[in-house]
């Protein structure tokens, strides 16, 4: 078969379109493209470029949506002060743009955590001003960036408690702080500023792996206590609640605890910050999603990496956006969710409930052509 | 701290030998003019300033700083403050987990016949070769995990996009780099990337840190094939 | 479920639908590059009545050179050569590797083609011909913003040159054509451009031209038909190479073929300014394009761009709504959407070709809508960077370029011309910095030195 490029495709099922017109008259002509476009659609033809629709309105057999409602969101932008880095300011402010321009506006808007960078009040702050152009409402997580400079003094002056939950439409949602780490700074004398430099750097030893911890294991279960096993839950934290690559934290190291709380749901989503990356996974019932950050992507793990995922493209480094972007959730009315990776320049990638529930057999997002290796 | 003083009087010492010795009257008699022993580099002081040890310092100061101005790299200074930031190698070793070198064990006491010194190694040479091509990866561990070291003008270090080196792909050099337009080697590419995602000033070729720097990334790919120009 | 798998055949069917629209729209013709004649040219073209008051336009229709001065001059420009042989400043395998096997360079098809791109016989009113826009005079390009055609009709993009188009695939500003042949054939088509009504009316009139029946055999061994019109015009098209410029000699080595200010802009061309790596400058690809399409937010400027990708996008996720295309073909304009009507891709939103910077000092003005009429004006683009929307390529960011650095870019980009044209290069050189020096349209000082960010204007803006 001779490989044809795409432009040749497009130009000759337009020259064949044209060919097949009788007569000028619009109303024939339209009449006469409508039976080529059918006809091609049950000849099977496949174009394998790579479109994907922005907006897939699900139908079931009736044309009926069932998708409930949906909501959009931004993570780790890790600011420094504008003078000292103006790139991570900037992309956050091309994240709320998007969000904003959002039609219809998503229900609400989450925050995934390390709006910081350093931890800084001014960081802090000049997040907090940024997201006030958010026009929808706004709901905020807290991550080890925003944490660990005065161990979230600022952070609950701004945006209040660190964990919480609420309801909506029928879905309980949780948001925790999953960051927390063993004191490893007491001991080696450290100052604050050490210790958050510390917790910044990704690939040391020193910090301790991240936990849910004990105390909020069992604020957890006391707010789904009163839940249905049916209900459908959405769970917000910033570390992925399972165990991925632990050089790197991507990592919870009370995870299988966590799990075992969140066991008796039929429906459970966690959707976590963090790991700057597309990344997919399932463990009985909970389906894992990553949210996209707005500031640099990181590279997959060499090992760890769930079997669900397909990984998205290397980015391409003189695009400081690439592989980064923000993204939207998808609820239905079945309590499960469509991911939606709004990657900036880049084609928007879907990961739906569909390819969950078969453990990915079916839906399955298009594979990179330039994987990690 | 004595010793040095001892150094600087004698420098004054011997600046101003050389400035009685190679006198020139100056037109205001209050001044004199002071040579430094390579004949060339000369200062002019207040006559009350080579009288005092304060007065000596500063214009030993300044003879030296003239001296290396004129021959740069001929004497590296101790980096300034930079000392208390850096971590010591056996911190960085352990924290960023570094590669360990190839075993050489295989060559010890094989030379190819008894009392043969050439090929002939000793636990001492594998040790010498070890640890100074440790410490140039190391020191590549360092500089890559710093942005201050870097020289980042936005706070912005390797490690950010590339933990523990990973992503860096460097069996793949030479290759012709898309980003650059042309085909390039490793360093290149890192000068690049110093260039905009780290946006510091790129490195000269026989910069340490770019050097180290490179070490350490091949260090850290130990055992790939190597694949040039693979894309 | 159905709808979901109907939907990818459908996609490039609606392609297909939309680029017939416009030829309904435009009277039954195929495939015209840009459906809205006579909708007129934002600031700096010339109008009609001044075109026709003007008189040392005698003899030069559209604008254009007369056609047998171009010959003379292209005479004087080019030499006969073997031309298995790859040109000056062409590495010999990808030359080899430029010329398709079915149309193989001789001096007969050479002589065809070169008849073809002058032969005004080529349009409707015999008028139009290649060299009417691709002006052997005007840089093989009219130096215009967008060009004119049969029955003054005015289309919407920038013509690009002709020069060195054998380096080249995709053609075109949104890379429609997949080859040099292809595109050769599109203008001739178009009804803004050279308005013959099909392929068929073409070949009957060339038909008709004893010369043309007996050097399409002589050719291609074929009579008159349309594909070796393309063919020929093509391989004429492959002649025009001109890489032998002063930055070339620089390159090779001669470090008094540049200016310092020059060199000095080949460094930020390779650094600071990023310019090198959309437009990489090496033995292999000489020209100064990847050959690619990005947004660099020049179709932002139209004010219902965002409405419009917008609309394109809701479109085709909906089930398979015909006429909501329809509509939209008919009551928008979705020229501006670049190369994403050809992959309906989102990155492709907004995103033309990255063209050469080959003798780019004479083929002014500037963008796909030929929007910048200097290279300061360019430069002030990218300075600042681009023009903020929501498919803008990342890579595009502001560069705090000083005016020194500016410059020093600028006087790069014109040693780029080809040494045949210096004089014009000059001339158009002390043009533009004249123009620059009245007025920088493009320029943002706070944007370009990171002082106000990107999309801060957009986004601060609420509450």
């Amino acid at each position: 078969m001779v490989h044809k490029s795409i432009e040749t495709k497009y130009m000759e099922a337009r020259d064949n379109v044209l060919r097949s017109l009788v007569n000028c008259d619009r109303r024939t002509f339209l009449k006469v493209s409508a039976a080529a476009a059918a006809a091609a659609a049950t000849a099977g033809v496949a174009f394998p470029h790579s479109f994907q629709p922005v907006t897939v309105t699900d139908t079931d057999e009736n044309g009926k949506s069932n998708e409930v409602f949906r909501f959009a969101y931004i993570s780790d932008s890790h600011l420094y002060d504008k003078q000292i880095n103006d790139r991570f300011v900037r992309s956050l402010l091309r994240a709320v743009d998007d969000v904003n321009e959002l039609d219809p506006q998503p229900d609400f808007v989450f925050y995934g955590g390390d709006l910081a960078q350093l931890g800084a009040a001014s960081e802090l702050e000049l997040g907090a001003e940024i997201l006030k152009n958010v026009k929808a409402p706004l709901k905020m997580m807290v991550g080890e960036h925003d944490w660990y400079l005065d161990l979230g003094q600022k952070w609950r002056e701004l945006f209040g408690d660190d964990r919480y939950s609420w309801e909506h439409k029928g879905v309980k949602f949780v948001v925790l702080n999953s960051v927390i780490e063993d004191d490893f700074w007491t001991a080696r004398g450290m100052s604050p500023q050490e210790r958050m430099g510390t917790v910044a750097g990704l690939d040391n030893g020193i910090q301790s792996r991240f936990k849910v911890g004990e105390a909020q294991r069992q604020w957890l279960s006391s707010q789904l206590e009163s839940v249905p096993n049916d209900k459908p839950l959405v769970v917000f934290s910033h570390s992925p609640l399972y165990k991925y690559y632990e050089n790197w934290n991507f990592w919870t190291d009370d995870a299988d605890e966590v799990q075992a709380i969140l066991k008796r749901f039929d429906k459970v989503t966690v959707i976590h910050g963090h790991t700057h990356q597309l990344l997919t996974n399932r463990i009985g019932n909970i389906y894992f999603h990553g949210m996209l950050s707005t500031a640099w992507p990181w590279p997959y793990a060499p090992q760890g990496l769930p079997e669900l995922t397909v990984q998205m493209n290397r980015p391409d480094p003189f695009n400081s956006q690439d592989g980064c972007g923000m993204g939207q959730v998808r609820v239905h009315d079945d309590g499960l969710v469509d991911k939606v990776y709004d990657l900036w320049n880049r084609n928007p990638v879907t990961v739906s409930r569909e390819y969950m529930k078969s453990f990915g057999k079916t839906d399955k997002p298009k594979s990179a052509n330039r994987s990690s290796y | 701290m004595i010793t040095r003083n001892y150094v600087v009087a004698s420098l004054v010492g011997l600046a101003v030998v050389v400035a009685a010795s190679s006198f020139q009257k100056p037109q205001d008699s209050n001044k004199v003019k002071v040579r430094l022993c390579d004949g060339e580099t000369t200062t002019e002081v207040a006559a009350s300033e080579t009288k005092t040890q304060a007065g000596g310092q500063a214009i030993a100061n300044k003879l030296m700083a003239a001296w290396l101005a004129k021959h740069p790299g001929r004497w590296k200074m101790p980096a300034q403050g930079n000392k208390a930031q850096q971590d010591p190698d056996a911190i960085i070793e352990k924290r960023h987990k570094i590669m360990p070198p190839y075993d050489n064990s295989a060559l010890l006491g094989k030379g190819q016949s008894e009392g043969d010194t050439y090929g002939n190694f000793t636990k001492r040479d594998l040790m010498i070769w070890e640890r100074e091509t440790k410490k140039m990866v190391v020191h590549g561990a360092r500089v890559f995990h710093n942005a201050k070291l870097l020289g980042s003008t936005i706070s912005v270090s390797c490690d950010m996009c590339h933990p523990d080196a990973s992503n860096t792909h460097p069996e793949t050099y030479p290759k012709y780099q898309t980003q650059i337009g042309k085909a390039v080697l490793l360093r290149d590419m890192i000068n690049w990337c110093l260039e905009h995602p780290v946006r510091a000033k790129p490195m000269a070729e026989d910069d340490p840190r770019l050097r180290a720097m490179e070490a350490y990334i091949y260090a850290q790919r130990k055992g790939k094939v190597l694949q040039y120009n693979r894309h | 479920m159905l709808i979901r798998h109907w939907l990818p055949a459908f996609v490039p069917l609606a392609a297909a639908v939309l680029g017939s629209l416009f030829a309904v729209a435009n009277g039954c013709s195929s495939v015209p590059e840009q459906p809205f004649a006579n909708q007129p040219t934002t600031n700096g073209s010339v109008s009609l009545a001044a075109r026709a008051a003007d008189t040392s336009q005698q003899g030069r229709m559209h604008g254009a050179e007369a056609m047998d001065r171009q010959e003379a001059e292209l005479g004087k420009l080019l030499a006969l050569q073997d031309w298995d042989q790859a040109p000056t400043g062409v590495d010999q395998e990808i030359w080899e590797s430029l010329v398709p096997e079915d149309n193989e360079m001789t001096a007969a098809r050479v002589e065809l083609g070169r008849k073809l791109y002058f032969d005004t016989r080529l349009s409707r009113d015999n008028t139009v011909s290649c060299a009417t826009c691709h002006d052997v005079t005007r840089g093989f390009t009219d130096q215009r913003m967008v060009s004119e055609g049969v029955g003054e009709k005015l289309g919407r993009r920038n013509a690009p040159t002709t020069m060195n188009a054998a380096l080249f695939t995709p053609m075109f500003l949104d890379g429609r054509s997949p080859t040099l042949e292809h595109q050769a054939g599109q203008p001739i088509l178009n009804p803004v451009e050279m308005a013959m009504p099909n392929r068929e009316a073409v070949v009957e009139k060339l038909s008709k031209i004893e010369d043309y029946r007996q050097a399409f055999p002589a050719a291609y061994g074929r009579e008159v038909n349309y594909a070796d019109i393309e063919r020929a015009i093509a391989t004429f098209e492959r002649t025009l190479v001109f890489l032998d410029s002063p930055f070339d000699r620089f390159f090779a080595g001669d470090d008094d073929a540049i200016s310092e200010d020059a060199k000095k802009g080949w460094e930020l061309f390779n650094g600071k300014a990023r310019c090198a790596t959309c437009h990489p400058i090496n033995s292999s690809n000489p020209s100064g394009t990847d050959s690619r399409f990005h947004n660099v937010g020049v179709s932002a400027r139209k004010q219902n761009f965002e409405k419009l990708a917008k609309q394109a996008l809701d479109a085709l996720a909906e089930d398979a709504s015909e006429a909501t295309l329809d509509r939209l073909a008919v009551s928008t304009d979705l020229s501006e959407l670049g190369r994403f009507m050809l992959t309906k891709n989102r990155p492709d939103i907004g995103a033309f070709r990255t063209l050469q910077l080959r003798n780019v000092g004479i083929t002014g003005p500037y963008m796909h809508d030929g929007s910048m009429h200097t290279l300061w004006d360019v430069m002030d683009h990218y300075n600042k960077g681009g023009e903020d929307n929501p498919y803008l390529d990342g890579g595009i960011e502001a560069l705090a370029l000083s005016e020194d650095e500016i410059n020093q870019l600028v006087e790069l980009m014109f040693t780029l011309t080809d040494s045949r044209f210096s004089g014009q290069n000059d001339a158009k050189r002390a043009e533009q910095r004249a123009r620059a020096a009245k007025e920088r349209p493009f320029r943002d000082t706070e944007l370009a030195m990171r002082k106000k960010l990107g999309f801060e204007d957009r986004v601060m803006k609420h509450k």
